[in-house]
């Protein structure tokens, strides 16, 4: 199934774009998706409802969308979120949109694809807090899903493990950004943007060296840093991607993330320690948070030298990276 | 006979040594080039960089498993082929990079 891209991304050819410097910002042709798991409409639509479904949480009240929320940049809005019971996770809740282009998923990367992703936080204690051993029999006596996942996946013995992953994984593949205004600029309208966002453009693939990482269409090279929030060498902290394996390179690291939608998705970076985007591009661009003292500091971290004014062309340009939400509607009623 | 074991044994030896090769592959855009390599066992990789910043390619495939570590600019790293198992190389920094080694 191919997904509609929207009207003028349809009527921009990406090889018309091919020589000139923008074409890395113009939406690649497909979504990318698994040789299992092509997107079909009733793959979609029950992973959809899956998705804002309650009763995939251990107490009813939490769905995937209460920490990926639509109307709330598909995060939460919150540094930390809160799940099931008392606690808080120890990440900020990343953002669904533009996902399908990701090669790993979580903050530290430990899923290769959304179907190795979707079930992890169903049964993480701090957040959905349901093992799968108890909700695939749940789901298995909701007549309603029997159907659906018939439909959706023949053959593929009804409701288990993979075809529940396969299907949440379905959903989250089709969301995705809209047309933004720099988008607008990207394909010729150049007046679709401000003369300060343009500026911050000028500083953003050069003097602030942000496209370093916050590359291509989707605005991640999908690359891993240590951006020095934090001090000295992490004893007791949150050691990332390091926490997969002992690796040198993957000391204190994180995901770099998209900048889509990126005024939706507040506050920022992994520890949602981050108000602004203000103070967002100031760390990133002055050396970190901490300077020095930071083991396994990337090398991209350093201080670029940039105004207060430059810091807020940046800003005005990232806000031209946020679109219209995208045409979507939220379920009501669930299989009985 | 043992003598003759001994030096078939030698020139064997010498015969995997004189053809394995060496192939080279450049980390530059943050892509490995070329991205698909078919080797043999004994072969080495070396691994050159040409971006302005540091890479490190590795594998956690078990026969072959390597980690050159951090590669800055210019410099170079190798790695050997020791099983004929084929495998993935990825960056740890960037793991958009694949290089995908075919061994035969
Ligand atoms: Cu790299």
């Amino acid at each position: 199934m191919i997904i509609k891209l929207g009207l003028s991304a349809l009527l921009v050819s990406s090889t018309l774009f091919a020589t000139s410097d923008m074409s890395k910002w113009i939406r690649p042709n497909e979504v990318p998706q698994p040789k299992d798991n092509k997107l079909t409409k009733e793959r979609i639509e029950l992973g959809k409802l899956l998705y804002f479904d309650k009763r995939l949480s251990a107490n009813e009240k939490v769905s995937c969308a209460t920490c990926h929320h639509p109307k709330r940049g598909w995060t939460d809005l919150v540094p930390v979120s809160k799940a099931v019971g008392a606690g808080r996770g120890p990440r900020n809740s990343p953002t669904v949109l533009n996902t399908a282009y990701l090669r790993k998923l979580f903050w530290d990367g430990r899923a290769k694809s959304l179907e190795q992703q979707a079930l992890g936080p169903i049964e993480a204690d701090v957040e959905m807090n349901m093992p799968l051993e108890e909700l695939i029999p749940k789901l298995q006596k909701i007549q309603g899903y029997v159907k659906l996942f018939n439909k959706a996946y023949p053959n593929e013995g009804g409701i288990n493990n993979k075809t529940l992953a396969k299907a949440i994984a379905s959903f989250e593949r089709t969301v995705l950004s809209t047309t933004a205004p720099f988008d607008k600029y990207a394909m010729g309208d150049k007046k679709a943007i401000s003369k300060k966002a343009l500026k911050g453009y000028e500083l953003f693939i050069g003097k602030a060296h942000c496209a370093d990482c916050h590359d291509k269409f989707n605005f991640t090279d999908g690359s891993f840093h240590n951006i020095g929030l934090k001090d000295g060498d992490l004893q007791g902290k949150d050691l990332g991607r390091y926490n997969l394996k002992r690796r040198a390179a993957w000391y204190g690291v994180f995901k770099t993330p998209t900048l889509r939608d990126i005024t939706k998705s507040g506050p920022y970076f992994h520890d949602g320690s981050v108000k602004t985007l203000t103070e967002a591009a100031t760390i990133c661009a002055s050396g970190g948070r901490y300077k020095n003292g930071v083991k396994n500091k990337s090398t991209y971290i350093v201080d670029r030298h940039l105004t207060q004014t430059e810091i807020s062309q940046i800003v005005a340009f990232m806000k031209t990276l946020t679109g219209p939400d995208m045409k979507l509607d939220i379920p009501t009623k669930f299989p009985q | 006979m043992k003598k003759i074991a001994t030096m078939l044994v030698i020139a064997g030896a010498l015969s995997v040594t004189l053809s394995a090769k060496n192939w080279v592959v450049d980390q530059k855009g943050k892509t490995f080039i070329p991205s698909k390599l078919t080797v043999h066992v004994g072969d080495t990789i070396t691994f050159k960089n040409s971006d302005p910043f540091a890479h490190n390619a590795y594998t956690d495939d078990e026969a072959n498993e390597f980690d050159v570590g951090m590669q800055p600019t210019g410099k170079e790293t190798h790695m050997k082929i020791n099983s004929k198992e084929s495998f993935n190389v990825e960056c740890a920094i960037h793991p958009n990079m694949l290089l995908e080694v075919t061994v035969e």
